[in-house]
């Protein structure tokens, strides 16, 4: 402490010795040092920045704001008609509730399909009906079976002619071919009643937006049972094909047959 | 920059202040301040010309304003203008839009009560007690009375025979005729019936429409397509049912001709028996 002492007495004692050179190393460490911030009272530039400033505001306030007010007033309305007539919330859940409400008629409308219409009183009859009515795919392969138990099979080669057992064969092959196919359309549309509950489902929680995708997937399906429609009615008109050739090959053999027997008693009474 | 500024400021102020400590003569200092003095005038920062420079920033920034501000700001103005008009007056009208709904109103009036007066009109045509009993059963649309569609179909049509009185294979082919035939009128009760409710879906979506907007109409068509599968679906059953029905016919008139072959096989024998024995 008393060397700091004593250092300093040094110090002040050798500035006082050296007066000038003290004085112009003050001078010039003024003159070099950073300059203090001018007052914003005493500083014409503050004054002038002030004036700029508050032009800039008044213009940001009137070019800027009010064209943004403008553009505001704009897309309020927008947004208005849009809620108003476009998209009503009120109109969209009504919709919504009606979608609803129609699965309640599908539902019945299924209900009504799925009641039992079976008729047949004798068991061999029973069990083909079952079979018919079954809308079950893997129940084709018994069809045949049944089929032969109720209505017979093709005539032996020595019980009738080849061209009445070909007939025969031809027409038993129609017929059993429709009944398979209706089996299989039964089946067919029970999928396509279970996949229009699913997409009406998906409608109920649809939004404006999503509801046209669904749209297209629900008119694809439509697409499709046309197509399973349009298969029914070929196997319809297959089996009326077979059946009107059925009743031209009756009339033809029955002309063959008639002058056959012309023949044959023609021959006999021939006989001495 | 500051910082770069305050080191150099520091390294010349000691410079100088060890050039001032250690002048030996008054001629050292003199020179050594005044080359100080000049120093920090040659090398010392040119006063700023802050008063002409700020006005034109200031100026500067409104022109941006007034000039490309203002520019995008009228033209975003009047694109969403336009949009609101194209909205408005192309796209969604709401006079076009109250028209579709009147349209469909009035188209509801026009029509609806129309068709269901048609496809009211009695079809029933029997005349004797029997037949017409099951003629009202076969169109009533009811589907709770499909036992009693039984029983009239056999008073009708009769029942299958005993045993002695028919063959097997005629009791065959006549029971499952007649179970074909019953299937297909009840599967024809049910199909009217649901028919009935397909024809009510029909009418409470065109209900709807009459008061939908253009947001709310995706659910309508989308319901009323489901719809339609529906009706697909029930006319695939139908086709089904006559296929069934056309298929067994086609067995019934082939079963008669196995026989027939047989006969006729049977009868030719006989005959030439007969005529041999003569």
């Amino acid at each position: 402490m008393k060397r700091f002492i004593e250092a300093t007495r040094c110090g002040v004692a050798w500035l006082w010795r050296h007066k000038l050179r003290t004085i112009a190393v003050i001078t010039m460490f003024f003159l070099l040092a950073p300059k203090p911030v001018r007052s914003q009272f005493l500083d014409p530039c503050c004054a002038i920045m002030a004036a700029g400033l508050n032009t800039i505001g008044s213009t940001l306030s009137s070019v800027v704001g009010g064209g943004l007010n403008d553009i505001l007033s704009i897309e309020q309305d927008i947004s208005k008609f849009e809620q108003t007539i476009v998209w009503p919330q009120q109109l969209i859940n009504q919709a919504r509730s009606l979608v609803a409400s129609m699965q309640g008629l599908f539902t019945q409308m299924e209900a009504l399909m799925r009641l039992p219409v079976k008729s047949a009183t004798l068991p061999a009859t029973q069990q083909f009906e079952q079979n018919l009515l079954s809308r079950d795919p893997n129940q084709i392969a018994q069809t045949s079976a049944q089929y032969l138990a109720v209505y017979g099979g093709v005539p032996d080669a020595t019980a009738a002619a080849p061209e009445t057992r070909n007939v025969v064969d031809m027409t038993d092959a129609a017929a059993q071919a429709a009944m398979k196919r209706a089996i299989e359309i039964d089946a067919l549309a029970d999928l396509e009643l279970q996949a229009a509950d699913q997409i009406n489902q998906s409608i109920a929680t649809a939004a404006p937006g999503s509801a046209p995708i669904i749209e297209a997937q629900a008119d694809a399906w439509l697409v499709r049972a046309n197509a399973y429609t349009q298969s029914a009615t070929a196997d319809l008109m297959r089996v009326r094909a077979i059946d009107l050739a059925d009743q031209s090959a009756t009339v033809k053999a029955g002309a063959a047959n008639s002058s056959a027997i012309q023949q044959q008693i023609y021959n006999l009474l021939k006989r001495p | 920059m500051a910082v770069l500024t305050n080191i150099l400021f520091g390294l010349f102020f000691v410079l100088f202040s060890y050039g001032i400590a250690v002048a030996r003569t008054r001629r050292q200092l003199l020179a050594l301040t005044l080359a100080g003095i000049l120093a920090v005038t040659v090398a010392g920062p040119a006063p700023a010309q802050a008063q002409s420079s700020l006005v034109t920033a200031i100026q500067s920034v409104l022109n941006v304003i007034n000039g490309k501000i203002q520019t995008a700001l009228t033209a975003i103005n009047k694109v969403r203008s336009v949009i609101d008009k194209y909205y408005q007056e192309a796209v969604w009208p709401v006079a076009l839009i109250n028209q579709a709904r009147a349209l469909v109103t009035q188209m509801i009036g026009q029509y609806r009560n129309l068709m269901q007066s048609i496809l009211n009109i009695r079809l029933n045509s029997a005349t004797l007690p029997t037949p017409v009993a099951l003629e009202n059963i076969m169109r009533n649309h009811q589907t709770n009375d499909l036992g009693a569609l039984t029983t009239s179909f056999g008073n009708a049509f009769g029942t299958v025979p005993t045993v002695p009185a028919a063959s097997p294979s005629d009791r065959a082919m006549m029971d499952m005729d007649d179970a074909l035939a019953m299937d297909n009128l009840k599967t024809l009760k049910e199909s009217d019936s649901a028919d009935d409710l397909v024809l009510d879906a029909a009418n409470d979506i065109e209900d709807q429409a009459a008061q939908a907007a253009p947001g709310s109409a995706p659910f309508l068509t989308a319901t009323a397509v489901v719809a339609s599968i529906q009706s697909q679906a029930l006319t695939q059953k139908m086709l089904a049912a006559e296929l069934r029905q056309e298929a067994a016919r086609l067995a019934h008139e082939n079963t008669l001709r196995k026989r027939g072959a047989s006969l006729t096989g049977d009868v030719s024998s006989e005959i030439l028996n007969l005529l041999e024995k003569r």
